[in-house]
């Protein structure tokens, strides 16, 4: 299946990934071409080909073992691929691409007998900075994260929250030319997850690449610019939010009339009727100015709009309510 | 290559730098120092309440010298010092003359049982009849319930064979001054070997001190022992908390697996050469004080540096992978077991390889590539040494074995590091070291 600007491959109706994909820049900082890895018999990612604008927000949603993990691994060169071909930052050697690349895991770890100003330093070092620029990069971010005052702390003293933003500083400190950020809101307060968008934000107008990957749908939709899915490994969907967006978003009407509910069943168009709080929604296949034109032969109609759908209704279109019951209870586990 | 001296440095600084590390420096020292000053202050805490035993004499010949002997002991054996020093420190022996014809029919064994269970008495022995006939079988048959206690078994035994000598040597006729002269020792002295200088001077050989000779060798080995100890497993420990505590994705984002492990392999070595170079330091300092310093040849300390290096590389990246394989503290101490053995396998073998450095065995063993940094080091220490080839043979194979190891560990490291759940067996770590 094939829409202007978005590629829709065959998707099954289980697990998905999604990337989002920038608007136009024409630089590719990340290439992967018929990427394919295997674990043991089990295709974690099969003939993946994928293409990250230069400067965009690129969101990456899915519940586990669509094989967005793994992607990433094999961008960081964590692990290999059994064929095909990654490119990072062009040809870059792979150390030297690494020293530009910033990793969040979803699964956070620091050292808690260090203390916050030597442990920056140290990955600071493991990205080839040098110790002056290290240093002025760590108060820098220090003072804007509002840490400057635990900075000669052990990690273990920190709260939660501090953790999660020295972790956050941790990944950035080596100015990245590429951002990889795997959940970054995951277990923030609110003050706390406004202050890492923000530098999220402020990242990508300097020039740097963030993909960003969580399961978090309405998070991803307010601040990924372009969406890539995967299912099981192989590649379904990619294109801007907009486009995606226009693609499904003439399927839901919301509608309120004065007719009876059981002459909607007479519309072709119409397969599915839900009853809302004043109004009921519409879910059809083809022209809505065909469905309006004939509801209102059948009566007096007060209210008819056209509804986008979000990214999580999309998700549950494509892969069912099971896959996002399984992303779910993945955001709740590891926000507990 | 410069990550693997980042990693390194932050590791080794985190370790040395610690509490554990500090109090670990001086507790040793403590702890062995503490072991000596035990014995020194328990040596004199013993029993010393008198040792009844009941002698069955069939000989009727030997009691009332016996009953002599035992006076002399109880009034000089058993004191230490003299004057006001003097002080008891030995268990005075009483003895009973046990005429079994003056206790009615029941035997004399039971009955003498029956009182050692009573407490009435320590002990009680038969001494048989013919036991001054040299061709004779006979003998003492010793009775106790604490056969732990040697010292009176040992005094019995001494006293009575001293008694059938001076009977037998009477039926000679031999004058007591003819007896002491032939039966005069002459003392055994070991000394080393002459040297012979270029000019063909000749240097005398050297008196060996026995202690020196074997204190040495085992000395080196407990210290290359403790410092695989102390090292190996905490590296272990240190993999495994890392990857339990998800700080090991964050950093091999930055760097490769290998880099990783090496740069952990090489602060943890550099580690144990720190503690190493501390207490070899401090046992120079007493060796010059004592003025034994010539009896450690500065090659000898050379080799342990050698040696312990290896033996930290070889272990240290075992452990290592095994940390990383496993996702749990549990599942980590089952895989240690086998790699426990040959860790422990040198200390086994101290006692023959001291006892014959040459022999087929020590020789075998000290070219078993685990086993050869301590055995090779122990023989060395031994003067004159194993052969050069033996030494040069043992270090080459040994040094491969600890490349070996370092690779294998890399490629279990690798894909293990990343791995959740359940520990893979022994079979899956192999089929993880042949993974492309």
């Amino acid at each position: 299946m094939s829409i202007s600007g978005v590629t829709l491959a065959a998707f099954p109706s289980k697990l998905f990934g999604v990337f989002v994909f920038s608007k136009g820049s024409p630089l590719s900082v990340i290439q992967l071409s018929d990427v394919t890895k295997n674990y043991g018999k089990h295709t974690a990612v099969e003939k993946l080909s994928l293409s990250v604008p230069a400067g965009s927000l690129y969101g990456f949603i899915g519940p586990n073992g669509s094989g967005k993990t793994t992607t990433i691994r094999m961008i960081l060169r964590i692990i290999h691929p059994d064929s095909g071909t990654i490119e990072v930052l062009g040809n870059l050697a792979a150390s030297s691409a690494n020293d530009r690349l910033g990793y969040l895991p979803e699964e956070r770890g620091l050292y808690k007998k260090l203390s916050v100003r030597r442990m920056l330093g140290y990955y600071a070092a493991l990205k080839g900075m040098a110790s002056n620029d290290a240093r002025i990069a760590v108060e820098g971010w220090l003072q804007k994260f509002e840490l400057t005052q635990w900075s000669s702390k052990k990690i273990e003293s920190l709260s939660k929250g501090m953790s999660q933003k020295v972790q956050f500083i941790a990944s950035i400190i080596a100015h990245p030319k590429i951002l990889i950020l795997d959940e970054p809101f995951s277990g923030l307060d609110p003050v706390n997850t406004e202050a890492i968008r923000e530098a999220i934000l402020h990242l990508q107008d300097s020039g740097t690449t963030i993909i960003f990957s969580t399961h978090d749908m309405s998070t991803a939709e307010r601040m990924c610019d372009s969406v890539f899915m995967i299912h099981q490994g192989v590649k379904v969907l990619d294109g801007t939010l907009d486009e995606i967006k226009s693609q499904f978003g003439t399927g839901s009407i919301q509608l309120r009339w004065d007719g009876a509910r059981e002459q909607l069943a007479s519309i072709r168009e119409v397969h599915t009727v839900i009853d809302c709080e004043g109004y009921q929604e519409l879910q059809f296949d083809g022209d809505p100015q065909r469905v309006l034109h004939q509801l209102i032969t059948k009566g007096s109609v007060q209210r008819f709009e056209i509804a986008q759908p979000s990214l999580h209704d999309i998700f549950i279109r494509i892969a069912g309510p099971k896959a996002m019951d399984s992303s779910d209870s993945q955001s709740q586990r590891i926000g507990a | 290559m410069n990550k693997v001296f980042i990693v390194a440095r932050t590791e080794y600084l985190i370790s040395v730098t610690s509490k554990a590390f500090l109090i670990g420096i001086v507790m040793m020292p403590i702890f062995m120092g503490g072991a000596i000053l035990v014995q020194y202050l328990t040596h004199d805490q013993i029993d010393i309440a008198p040792r009844r035993i009941a002698l069955v004499d069939q000989t009727g010949r030997l009691f009332d010298k016996l009953q002599t002997r035992a006076e002399i002991h109880n009034q000089t054996e058993i004191f230490d010092g003299e004057g006001e020093q003097r002080k008891q420190t030995g268990a005075p022996f009483i003895l009973e003359n046990y005429i079994p014809e003056d206790h009615g029919d029941e035997r004399a064994d039971v009955v003498l049982t029956r009182r050692v269970s009573d407490g009435d008495l320590f002990a009680f022995a038969i001494i048989d009849d013919g036991i001054f006939e040299a061709t004779s079988a006979g003998s003492i048959r010793y009775h106790s319930q604490t056969p732990s206690y040697q010292t009176l078994a040992n005094w019995l035994r001494n006293a009575v064979n001293e008694e059938i000598k001076s009977v037998r040597i009477a039926e000679l006729q031999l004058s007591n001054e003819t007896v002491a002269a032939l039966s005069r020792h002459a003392p055994l002295r070991q000394f080393g070997l002459v040297e012979t200088d270029i000019q063909g001077g000749v240097q005398d050989a050297k008196e060996e001190n026995r202690i020196l000779t074997f204190a040495i060798p085992f000395a080196g080995l407990m210290l290359m022992f403790m410092m695989i100890m102390s090292v190996a497993p905490a590296m272990l420990n240190n993999v495994l908390e890392e990857k339990i505590q998800k700080i090991s994705e964050f950093l091999i984002s930055s760097v490769t697996p290998f880099q990783l492990m090496a740069g952990k392999l090489l602060g943890a070595v550099c580690v144990g050469l720190t503690l190493s170079t501390l207490y070899l330091g401090a046992a120079f300092g007493l060796a010059v004080y004592f003025d034994v310093s010539d009896s450690v040849p500065v090659s000898l300390y050379a080799w342990f540096v050698f040696y312990l290096l290896v033996s930290l590389v070889t272990f240290g990246s075992i452990f290592s992978a095994i940390g990383a394989a496993c996702s749990e503290i549990r599942d980590a101490q089952s895989l240690m077991t086998p790699v426990m053995l040959l860790v422990i396998i040198p200390m086994m073998c101290i006692g023959p390889i001291l006892d014959s450095p040459s022999s087929t065995f020590s020789r075998a063993i000290s070219l078993f590539p685990p086993a050869t940094p301590m055995l090779m080091f122990v023989r060395i220490a031994i003067p004159p040494g194993p052969a050069v080839w033996e030494i040069v043979l043992g270090s080459v194979l040994t040094v491969l074995f600890a490349i070996g190891c370092v690779w294998a560990a890399g490629k279990v490291f690798r894909i293990g590091i990343l791995s959740q759940g359940q520990s893979p067996s022994i079979a899956k770590l192999a089929t993880w070291v042949l993974a492309k």
